[in-house]
């Protein structure tokens, strides 16, 4: 290994620890909070709510807005995966010399995709007025430590060169998490069940 | 004080949003008028920063990279007029955001700030003052009650013509009391399906309507509803029914249960459960011929996406008249009449209520319906308005009178 190699797997992993640790305190401080327990008898089932939160209340075909704005879903939609995939990536990326030559050219190419996207994601949060408005340097800064994740990953998907620098790369990032617009991942799964047990019980999801 | 409101589900709703202004449409105030303050994500957002300022540790030690923003003395009547004046509290947001945000409850917390600081509208303040005087002074009001009530007996008793149906007030033991709200129009139709109906039931000396809960109020809220579950522990009824009254109904069968910190020896139902049974069970003898024109039904947003109640209205409907027609969208993904949550008490906010309005106006235009029926008071008020300022030439109907109507 060189020292360049030492240095940025040295910053994936002391991100990696920053990451886990930012986790565990936002969900401690999250835990913290009051919740108000719903005591009325029920008229629905809370189960059915949350399955239908994280099922059939996200298809974007089931909404007006999906269908109005359809681009915006498919690219998120494409990032998101990237990102997820490119986690697991990063995850294996020690064994990356044995990863057949098939899968990670796939794989370069879904980040190559993402990539992309993540730039899109510059254009029209410029272009909106409302959304240039409302964005603050965080919202910006995660946008491009998402998009040079997914660009440093295709890279050294393609060529095994590159992958210090998305070792780098992704220990930046992962560093960012807690801090920034970035943990909006632990709060997404937060606020899916919380709407499934609260309008699942009122039977109102139809 | 804002640390103590927000609570779980509000945190999650502020944090997760990204700003990406997928909901833009998904408001009736942004359908109706498209500008940037009527984005829900605007208006959460002002909030947000705020909440960054103060609960947020990274926000606060980097307010410019995170948007943080501290609350002055300019600053507080602008967050008050948003979270009263500019959102109806009516969810429809939150279904439309790929995450779920509940901006709602985000404006509520708004809303309980801008109450606490002396900003909140003052007619929705004396109004809740007002509930809560009655409250504690029943005996005060109640000989002037029970002589209204008396002559709208009279009434339920001449359009049945029978001088043996009645409205009962204070009897104990039996299985429904009946919350209204003030005005005939929630007694009268209700009095006269019960005595067909022949249930066992008695009035309320209050009215479900409780606008301490539009101030996000939530001592105040809990003393108003005190005073029902008070009479309904001391009549010992099984079942307490509220009118049609749409904040009324969730604020009881969902809300009260949290603020008293158990749950109530009686039931809590909406008057459109029990027409519903009525219509299932047999009891009122209905011809929908009665009921020729066609009828289409608004969705109060606290009846439906917050109360659960889409299909007993429309089984009842269905039963009362002959041609129902659906506004597109209904449901879930209705649209909010423009007024809810306090804005039709408010004068000064006619203006806005009635552009607001305009989506809903132009869905019932569509149906070609003659009649509209909903099932919430500000509802009603709003439609009747939104009818003769957008000339739609509409009757606008509880659905306890339309089912009146087509009694045999």
């Amino acid at each position: 290994m060189s020292t360049f190699e030492m240095v940025a797997a040295g910053l994936a992993l002391a991100g990696a620890v920053i990451f886990a640790a930012g986790v565990i305190a936002i969900l401690i401080a999250t835990q913290r909070r009051p919740y108000n327990t719903e005591l009325a008898p029920i008229k629905g089932s809370p189960a059915q709510g949350v399955l239908w939160a994280f099922t059939l209340g996200m298809a974007p075909w089931a909404k007006e807005s999906g269908r109005i704005h359809w681009i915006a879903y498919i690219r998120g939609v494409i990032v998101h995966l990237g990102i997820f995939v490119g986690a697991a990536y990063l995850i294996a990326t020690p064994w990356l010399a044995q990863m057949p030559e098939p899968l990670r050219f796939s794989l370069a190419a879904l980040f190559v995709v993402g990539t992309l996207l993540g730039l899109a994601g510059f254009w029209i949060r410029m272009a909106d007025p409302t959304m240039r408005l409302l964005s603050t340097p965080d919202d910006y800064c995660s946008l491009a430590l998402v998009t040079l994740f997914l660009a440093s990953a295709a890279m050294s998907a393609y060529a095994m060169k590159y992958l210090p620098a998305f070792w780098a790369i992704s220990g930046i990032t992962m560093a960012y998490t807690p801090f920034g617009k970035l943990r909006h991942f632990i709060y997404f799964f937060y606020d899916r069940v919380f709407l499934g047990l609260a309008f699942g019980r009122r039977n109102a999801l139809k | 004080m804002l640390d103590k409101l927000v609570d779980r589900r509000v945190l999650a709703s502020l944090e997760v949003c990204v700003r990406c202004g997928i909901c833009t449409e998904s408001c009736h105030y942004y359908r109706s008028n498209p500008k940037t303050e009527h984005t829900p994500y605007y208006r959460a957002e002002q909030v947000r920063r705020v909440y960054r300022q103060f609960l947020d540790p990274v926000g606060r030690t980097f307010p410019g990279w995170f948007g943080a923003k501290a609350t002055t003395d300019e600053a507080l009547p602008k967050l008050a007029e948003i979270a009263f004046a500019s959102c109806t509290l009516c969810h429809r947001c939150t279904f439309e955001c790929p995450f779920g945000v509940e901006t709602a409850e985000i404006m509520r917390v708004m809303r309980s700030v801008a109450t606490a600081t002396g900003h909140a509208p003052e007619m929705l303040v004396e109004l809740a003052n007002a509930a809560i005087a009655r409250g504690e002074n029943p005996d005060f009001f109640r000989d002037f009650y029970i002589e209204q009530v008396k002559e709208l007996e009279r009434e339920v008793q001449d359009r049945l013509g029978s001088s043996k149906a009645q409205i009962p007030v204070g009897q104990e033991g039996v299985r429904i009391l009946y919350v209204p709200l003030s005005g005939a129009h929630t007694i009268v139709p209700q009095a006269i399906l019960f005595n067909v109906a022949r249930e066992s039931w008695t009035l309320s000396m209050f009215e479900v309507a409780n606008y301490a809960v539009f101030l996000g109020d939530t001592d105040k809220a809990k003393r108003i509803a005190k005073r029902i579950t008070k009479e309904a522990e001391l009549l010992k009824v099984k079942e307490v029914v509220c009118t049609e009254c749409g904040h009324g109904y969730p604020t009881m069968r969902w809300e009260a249960p949290k603020w008293f910190g158990h749950t109530f020896p009686f039931r809590v139902r909406s008057i459109l459960e029990v027409l519903d049974e009525y219509v299932r069970d047999g009891v009122l003898h209905l011809s929908p011929a009665k009921n020729g024109q066609p009828v289409t039904y608004h969705d109060a947003c606290n009846l439906g996406r917050k109360g659960g109640l889409y299909e007993e209205p429309r089984r009842v409907i269905r039963a009362v008249a002959s041609d129902f027609r659906e506004m597109t969208p209904n449901r879930l993904h209705s649209f909010c009449c423009g007024a809810g949550s306090g804005l039709v008490a408010v004068p000064e906010w006619t203006d806005i209520r009635l552009q607001a309005g305009k989506i809903k106006a132009d869905q019932i235009r569509r149906t070609g319906a003659k009649v509209v029926t909903t099932s919430c008071d500000n509802c009603r008020y709003q439609i009747g308005e939104l009818s003769e300022h957008y000339g739609l030439n509409i009757e606008v109907s509880g659905l306890s009178e339309l089912a009146v109507k087509a009694l045999s």
